[in-house]
């Protein structure tokens, strides 16, 4: 399965100069916990809605500080065509849980841990589908005939 | 912010104890050298796809002279 198949939701973006209540709004409108900082279109940073519990309201930042005093500086993307183990080990090895998807230089999505796992729960249901009825319904083998 | 293939980055720590990162550029995607980069991180040899932000310092190796 490769990454671009795995996107679930359009990425979302703001300029540096936005604010951190805008990012918040944008996280409630959009329903994701992740915003992309961009200038001029070119990813410079992403903020979460972890990023905004810990670095804004935790130190009593106000809502209308610029974004940039809270993201995490540089993106670290994955290419839309790669296979979807790769973003497996990007997630093994990077503290974060959120990876935008990169078409040519244009970020088309993210993925998030929060998505494999669901893909993942979906594959499981698939595979114990048979184990499932063996488990709930299950019953003797049949008796060979006994001869007359 | 524009690199080449072979340029080296580096990216400041931003708290008190945390090291600066240091990689090359292996190749730019975007127009002109513009990002995003493939980057080695040096530390791990580890190849990421990278936006870099700004407090990414690229810095172009001179060409060698006789």
């Amino acid at each position: 399965m490769r990454v671009r198949d795995a996107i679930r939701k359009n990425p979302q973006m703001l300029p540096s100069s936005a604010t951190v209540g805008d990012a918040a709004r944008l996280m409630d409108e959009a329903g994701v916990g992740a915003v992309i900082v961009a200038d001029e279109g070119v990813p410079v940073g992403i903020v979460t809605d972890r990023d905004l519990v810990l670095r804004a309201l935790a130190r009593e930042v106000p809502p209308d500080a610029r974004l940039d005093a809270v993201m995490s500086l540089g993106v670290v993307c994955i290419d839309a065509d790669r296979d979807l183990h790769d973003a497996v080990l990007l997630f093994s090895t990077y503290p974060f849980r959120r990876l935008p998807v990169v078409a040519g230089h244009v970020v088309i999505g993210m993925i998030t841990v929060d998505d494999l796992l669901v893909d993942l729960i979906g594959d499981l249901a698939n595979v114990t589908r048979g184990l499932t009825a063996q488990v709930l319904f299950g019953h003797a083998e049949p008796r060979p005939p006994v001869p007359a | 912010m524009r690199a080449r293939a072979g340029d080296r980055l580096m990216i400041k720590g931003h708290h008190v104890g945390e090291a600066e990162r240091h990689g090359v550029v292996v190749e730019a995607r975007g127009a002109d050298g513009a990002p995003p980069w493939v980057v080695r991180w040096e530390d791990s040899d580890h190849e990421v796809l990278f936006f870099p932000g700004p407090d990414a310092i690229v810095e172009h190796p001179q060409p060698a002279t006789s």
